[in-house]
């Protein structure tokens, strides 16, 4: 009898230890937290990097002219160094504009923020785009 | 001893590890949100006090072009622009400790007006351009040097329009090409053997992605002369609310020609006073967007010198060391692009101070 209550009481142990290792396990795996000072920062820069290129009518210009080599320079050169970017232009009905990619890298996996700007073009007829642009640091 | 006190004791000590264990992983898990909590409302501060930086004029409104005056109240926003992030030609000149009327650090400190806050402010093009002499074919009535000009960001190449200008005494020349895809060119000037002394190549290079983005580079070499001596050895050039005000080292020092130049143009600069130890000239106001780049040529007994200062005068770097601070301290950096008189730039400024928790 006593052994059988012995026996029980060791499993119940091992089940007790077995339950609290995985609990410590799994927190131990939760993500970190991410850095929200950082991705504010990003995205400032961000909504200024897009204002800076509209202020003469750039950003415009070169959606117009479907000109995303150029609009991926200007963000090269805007940009510090150890930024990932990924812009997407969208017209009225929310269609993607840009037929090429406007971006320095892949940025599958990496927390990303992103900035939404609004750009109007007044020409014979006014046009509205919807720019995207996810921002990351390079980890 | 009873095997259920064996028990209880094997039991407790788990229960007891396992709690500590479990208190010391939730304590490192929480310890990032808790430091984020602690220096956001730091980092927003300084956050907020960059942007007033740029986007204030500071008291008074034109205290960039009143040579003689220190800000009550430090901003280096354009009073004349309606737009944000343009900032004052002359405010970012008055940065640069090279020219005359230029403000100290603690001036600047004491002008912004929050003690316990320290900052530091860069403005710098937004690529570099480095210029190599490749080589040099010496004939009867010309030498012909051959350059080599690279426009690059981060190692990256730069595509770009280049208008540089070869100057030697009162000889100037233009010359046009654009950079490859590998952010290199090559640039052939000819300069006659009737001139000799120092001669500079001054390049200036648009993007091609964005004419307002624009860098430059002045490249000093010997023509039919010995080494040039380093910029500054002959005067000191010292722009300001477009007056070119020159300090003569040596008493003996002649000019012989005063330019601008410009991406597009060159003007020589007229005097508008002179005595023996400085010469004022006026700057023109052009539209072009383009930088300014001021170039005295002369003499000074035997030598024969070339000379120049960017308007407005950057590279700037001014402010505290934050490398030197102690690690109770944080430091933050912001990078914004703003505009002087339309042309682009980078500028990134550092702060730093005691951290709430500190």
């Amino acid at each position: 009898m006593l052994d059988n209550k012995a026996q029980i009481r060791t499993i119940e142990a091992f089940l007790a230890i077995s339950v609290m290792f995985s609990a410590l396990a799994l927190t131990l795996q939760m993500p970190s937290t991410p850095d929200f000072e950082k991705q504010r920062q990003l995205k400032k820069l961000g909504t200024q990097i897009l204002m800076q290129l509209d202020f003469n009518g750039t950003l415009g210009k070169l959606i117009e002219d479907a000109n995303w080599t150029s609009l991926r320079a200007n963000l090269d050169l805007f940009l510090p160094s150890g930024i990932l970017y990924n812009l997407t232009v969208y017209d009225e009905n929310l269609q993607r504009v840009n037929t090429q990619e406007v971006c320095n890298s892949n940025q599958q996996g990496v927390a990303a923020v992103v900035v939404q700007y609004l750009c109007v073009i007044q020409s014979a007829d006014t046009h509205f785009y919807t720019i995207q642009l996810r921002l990351a640091w390079l980890e | 001893m009873p095997a259920s006190s064996i028990d209880t004791f094997l039991a407790c000590s788990i229960m007891i590890t396992l709690v500590l264990a479990a208190m010391v992983n939730t304590s490192n898990n929480l310890r990032p949100s808790m430091n984020e909590i602690l220096h956001t409302s730091d980092a927003e501060r300084f956050q907020q006090l960059a942007l007033y930086l740029l986007l204030n004029k500071g008291t008074p409104v034109n205290w960039g072009s009143l040579r003689d005056v220190v800000p009550s109240n430090l901003g280096l926003a354009d009073s004349s622009s309606s737009l944000p992030y343009q900032l004052n030609i002359d405010k970012v000149t008055r940065l640069n400790s090279q020219n005359i009327y230029s403000l100290s650090y603690s001036q600047l400190w004491q002008s912004f007006g929050v003690s316990d806050v320290s900052f530091k402010v860069d403005v710098k093009t937004l690529f570099n351009l480095s210029t190599t002499l490749v080589s040099t074919t010496s004939e009867v009535n010309e030498t012909t040097y051959q350059f080599d000009v690279y426009a690059e960001k981060f190692g990256a190449p730069v595509l770009a329009r280049l208008s540089s200008y070869v100057v030697v005494q009162d000889y100037v020349n233009n010359l046009v090409s654009s950079t490859s895809a590998d952010g290199h060119t090559s640039i052939s000037a000819s300069v006659p053997n009737s001139k000799n002394g120092t001669a500079i190549l001054l390049t200036f290079a648009k993007a091609e992605s964005n004419p307002q983005i624009e860098a430059f580079n002045v490249y000093p070499f010997s023509h039919n002369s010995s080494e040039p001596l380093p910029n500054r050895t002959f005067t000191r050039q010292s722009p300001l609310n477009h007056v070119l005000n020159v300090t003569f080292t040596y008493p003996s020092v002649e000019v012989l020609r005063t330019f601008v130049l410009t991406y597009k143009c060159n003007f020589s600069l007229i005097e508008k006073s002179r005595n023996a130890q400085t010469a004022e000239y006026d700057i023109p106001r052009l539209l072009d967007s383009s930088p300014m780049m001021l170039v005295i040529t002369g003499f000074n007994q035997s030598s024969t010198f070339a000379e120049w200062v960017s308007y407005p005068q950057v590279p700037v770097e001014i402010g505290a060391e934050f490398e030197e601070l102690d690690t109770g301290a944080k430091a933050v950096s912001f990078s914004h692009i703003v505009g002087i008189n339309s042309a682009l730039y980078e500028i990134v400024t550092t702060w730093g101070g005691p951290t709430q928790d500190a």
